[in-house]
């Protein structure tokens, strides 16, 4: 896994700003009428990397994405992109890609027209955008006989791909991808993340932490309009900064004085404790002793009602800082 | 039998009229005033028709009045709904209430009102039925643009396309099937227009309806005009069968 992302302090990673290249958002702010949907953001995105917001829906992650794309205006603070100031420029003068949840295919245009969208309004010649349409079709792995099919004609998995091929074919500065997973089956789910990774500068926001933490160089969580934490993938899964943080990436033991420990550090050994709850999860199962939750390799998962110990190393704890006894 | 209910509304009020008519149209002319009278069945009433000489004329002015009419209305009402369509969530039922209003008056009291601003003659006939047509029109055509999805509207801005280029390549070919559907409606609509060519036309403006109207309730003629009704109920259903309906949009 390519996590190259820099760790910052919890906060998010303001304080530094690097306008002539990649994504950088300054102390942005978005009213809707009264109601405070992102406050003071701050956000550095390097060039080259995939950065993912978790967040719960409602936290702002759609909202900003919006306001990065030019369809909503911040009340305060500024945009920059490549060196670009975008903070007041009409989204079709913006250059960004972007892949919606819902994909947003034109309905009554066939695939290649779909893509071709965006070079015709960039006035390119017709023989230059047919290459290149074919060439990020190719790229993204539509089949040929698909791609003279209305996006009603696609499977779930082929208007993915033909969102995705749109807002490439453009050669944005940054791809922003919307929940782009939320409506694929497990299977295709995970075969489509590493397709996500093309190498442009990206921006996806999710609520769902398997494909953040498979995905992200660096990861962004947001709360109430906030960006409450910001680093490496590992690092925010094993070093929240508060409990709902924590929760939002996985499984959970709370132990007093804001320790957490996760499952999969807890070992099970010989004792007394009666196991209350067994959960079989395939490769994995989640046992549960004493009100702690053990994940361990289904194999040799204990029964209900067996005794066992539970073994809590002092390395698999982790205080919360943002946890108050 | 979860259909009779259905069929018996049908029968009631559609079908027993629409037989009734027919039997009307067939009575020998000067007789019958809607109640059945035995050993009258004659064709005498079409054949009059056929033979009449100022038929043609009604006839046509009839298809050719509701041709303008209905493209008046659309050019009007097109416009007008995409301005609803536009405008900010809350203020759209305000604006849709604003162009529905005139129909919560009575009619007549509204053309009444109307001829007092409005000239008679074709001109007249022309703005008074595009004035009653207009807010069918335009709530049909804001119920389906309704139906595209915003965000297509976006990814079109993002894209690279301005407002322009927007609406050239994806509203209008995404409302086109809902445009068809309220012109088929407003084209019904007009052929059987009746209170603005009665109230704003001379002579030369005699529609279809306007001449069942006046053999009806003037001269007493009940077979002539059952006889006339059908013949404008078969000029209608020509668009009706004709016209392909708007494919549903996705």
């Amino acid at each position: 896994m390519p996590n190259t992302g820099t760790t910052s302090p919890n906060t998010g990673n303001d304080g530094y700003y690097d306008r002539d290249e990649g994504l950088a958002i300054q102390d942005v702010t978005f009213r809707y009428g009264t109601n405070i949907v992102l406050q003071n953001l701050c956000l550095s995105i390097t060039p080259g990397t995939f950065t993912v917001l978790l967040g719960s829906s409602g936290c702002g992650k759609t909202t900003l994405l919006r306001l990065i794309a030019g369809h909503l205006q911040p009340q305060h603070g500024s945009i920059h992109l490549a060196g670009r100031d975008l903070t007041h420029l009409p989204a079709e003068q913006r250059n960004i890609g972007m892949v919606y949840q819902n994909y947003a295919l034109f309905p009554h245009l066939d695939a290649r027209a779909n893509v071709a969208f965006g070079l015709e309004m960039r006035r390119l010649p017709r023989s230059e955008i047919t290459s290149r349409v074919e060439a990020i079709l190719d790229r993204v792995g539509l089949p040929a006989e698909a791609r003279g099919r209305k996006p009603e004609a696609l499977s779930g998995g082929q208007q993915q791909r033909v969102a995705l091929a749109r807002a490439l074919v453009i050669e944005p500065d940054l791809l922003l991808l919307d929940e782009p997973l939320a409506h694929l089956d497990r299977q295709l789910r995970e075969q489509m993340r590493q397709e996500l990774r093309t190498g442009i500068t990206t921006l996806m926001v999710t609520h769902d932490p398997d494909d953040a933490l498979a995905l992200a160089d660096q990861v962004g969580v947001m709360e109430a309009g906030r960006l409450v934490q910001w680093g490496a993938p590992r690092e925010v899964y094993e070093r929240p900064i508060h409990a709902r943080v924590a929760r939002l990436l996985g499984a959970v033991n709370l132990l007093p004085g804001g320790v957490l420990v996760r499952p999969e550090r807890v070992r099970l050994v010989p004792g007394d404790q009666p196991v209350t709850q067994v959960q079989y999860r395939g490769s994995r199962a989640l046992v549960q002793v004493a009100g702690i939750l053990a994940e361990v390799d289904a194999s040799t998962a204990p029964q209900v009602g067996q005794r066992v110990g539970l073994d809590i190393p002092e390395a698999a704890c982790w205080h919360m800082p943002g946890e108050q006894e | 039998m979860r259909t009779f209910p259905a069929w018996l509304m049908l029968t009631l009020f559609s079908l027993g009229p629409l037989a009734l008519l027919l039997r009307i149209s067939m009575y020998k002319p000067g007789q019958g005033r809607g109640f059945y009278m035995p050993g009258t069945w004659t064709v005498q009433n079409y054949i009059d028709l056929a033979r009449d000489a100022v038929l043609p004329g009604i006839l046509g002015f009839t298809l050719g009045a509701a041709l303008g009419m209905t493209l008046l209305t659309m050019v009007v009402a097109y416009p007008l709904a995409l301005w609803v369509h536009n405008l900010p969530t809350r203020q759209r039922p305000v604006a849709l209430g604003l162009i529905v209003l005139p129909k919560l008056c009575n009619v007549l009291a509204v053309l009444f009102g109307l001829r007092l601003l409005i000239p008679r003659g074709l001109l007249g006939v022309l703005i008074a039925e595009v004035y009653l047509l207009v807010p069918y029109a335009v709530v049909l055509l804001v119920a389906w643009l309704k139906r595209i999805d915003l965000a297509l509207h976006e990814a079109a801005r993002g894209l690279g396309a301005s407002p322009w280029q927007i609406f050239w390549r994806v509203t209008w070919p995404l409302s086109r099937p809902g445009l068809m559907a309220a012109t088929q409606l407003t084209l019904v609509w007009a052929l059987a227009a009746l209170l603005g060519p009665l109230l704003f036309g001379d002579a030369e403006q005699t529609t279809l309806a306007v001449e069942v109207q006046r053999q009806a309730t003037e001269y007493h003629r009940w077979p002539r005009a059952a006889a006339l009704a059908v013949l404008l109920l078969a000029v209608i259903a020509v668009p009706i069968l004709l016209v392909p309906r708007g494919r549903e949009a996705t």
